[in-house]
């Protein structure tokens, strides 16, 4: 079976459900690389914790493009800063590219669901 | 390497951006799905013409 | 990618494309090619649009599946309530998505 560099692009808040998916992919053996666009980060859940450090722990990264990461991550959390140059020339080895969901919305979320 | 961008919507700057390094000293290609009517047969036969495809937001 | 080179998958993760996801899947089988879909996180919500029954069947049982966790996290029972068009066998895991990327030559995100 074919070991693949998968690159998965979340623009989106409500899309961070990406880094879930670059994990299925690093369970069949492939190379999962979720990227965080503009500072959507996700909310660091104990489980999605989790997820970023199974990722890490499989030969993935998680980086973050267009915003620095947080600096207080969770003990065993690690993103990595990438611009957006450097991104393009990490994804030309890339085997898939993964633009996730939709993109980033141009109005801060409300209350209802900010959280 | 021959490569195709698909895009469902105009692309931004940081989509333009990317592209422009991807297809760099490649063999690139375009398909604009948020044109009114898309030819999907045509879609099919760049997607496999192609070595690889991008489908950006 | 070294899966079928006749063979295309369709991974879907916006719930706002299901236009494109049908006419690129019938323009595939049309071009006498296979397509092979799964629907992740939001997506899930275009099971219950009236037009994804016609496309289950077009792909066939083995090469049309959804995310069973993606589902419910979206509020749908995946026990007692399978889109139609659908069995139980396919409301499946992420693997499935690995299943797209090994059995499939070509690769596309809608």
């Amino acid at each position: 079976m074919e070991t693949l560099k998968v690159y998965i692009l979340i623009a989106n808040r409500f899309y961070n459900d990406g880094i879930r998916s670059a994990l299925g992919l690093a369970v069949e053996n492939h190379y999962g690389y979720p990227v965080v666009m503009n500072g959507e980060f996700p909310q660091m859940s104990e489980y999605m914790a989790e997820n970023i450090a199974w990722i890490a722990d499989m030969e993935g990264e998680v980086l973050s493009c267009g915003a620095d990461a947080p600096t207080d991550l969770p003990e065993g959390v690690e993103m990595t800063n990438i611009s957006l140059q450097d991104l393009g020339e990490r994804m030309r080895e890339a085997d898939v590219i993964i633009p996730y969901g939709l993109l980033k919305q141009t109005n801060e979320p409300p209350p209802a669901c900010a959280e | 390497m021959k490569i195709l961008q698909v895009y469902r919507s105009e692309p931004n700057d940081d989509v333009k951006t990317l592209v422009e390094i991807l297809n760099r000293d490649r063999d690139a290609d375009e398909f604009k799905l948020f044109s009114d009517d898309p030819d999907y047969d045509v879609l099919v036969e760049k997607i496999f013409a192609a070595d690889k495809t991008v489908c950006w937001w | 990618m070294a899966g079928d080179p006749n063979k295309l998958a369709i991974f879907v993760t916006s719930p706002q494309n299901m236009t494109h996801v049908i006419g690129l899947a019938e323009a595939t089988v049309k071009a006498g090619k296979k397509p092979m879909i799964f629907f992740t996180y939001k997506s899930v919500h275009l099971t219950k649009d009236a037009r994804f029954k016609a496309l289950a069947d077009l792909c066939g049982q083995d090469d049309i599946a959804i995310c069973a966790d993606s589902y419910t996290c979206e509020g749908y029972d995946s026990a007692n309530d399978i889109p139609d068009g659908l069995s139980a066998s396919q409301m499946r895991t992420q693997a499935f998505h690995g299943a797209l990327l090994d059995e499939c030559g070509k690769y596309i995100v809608l």
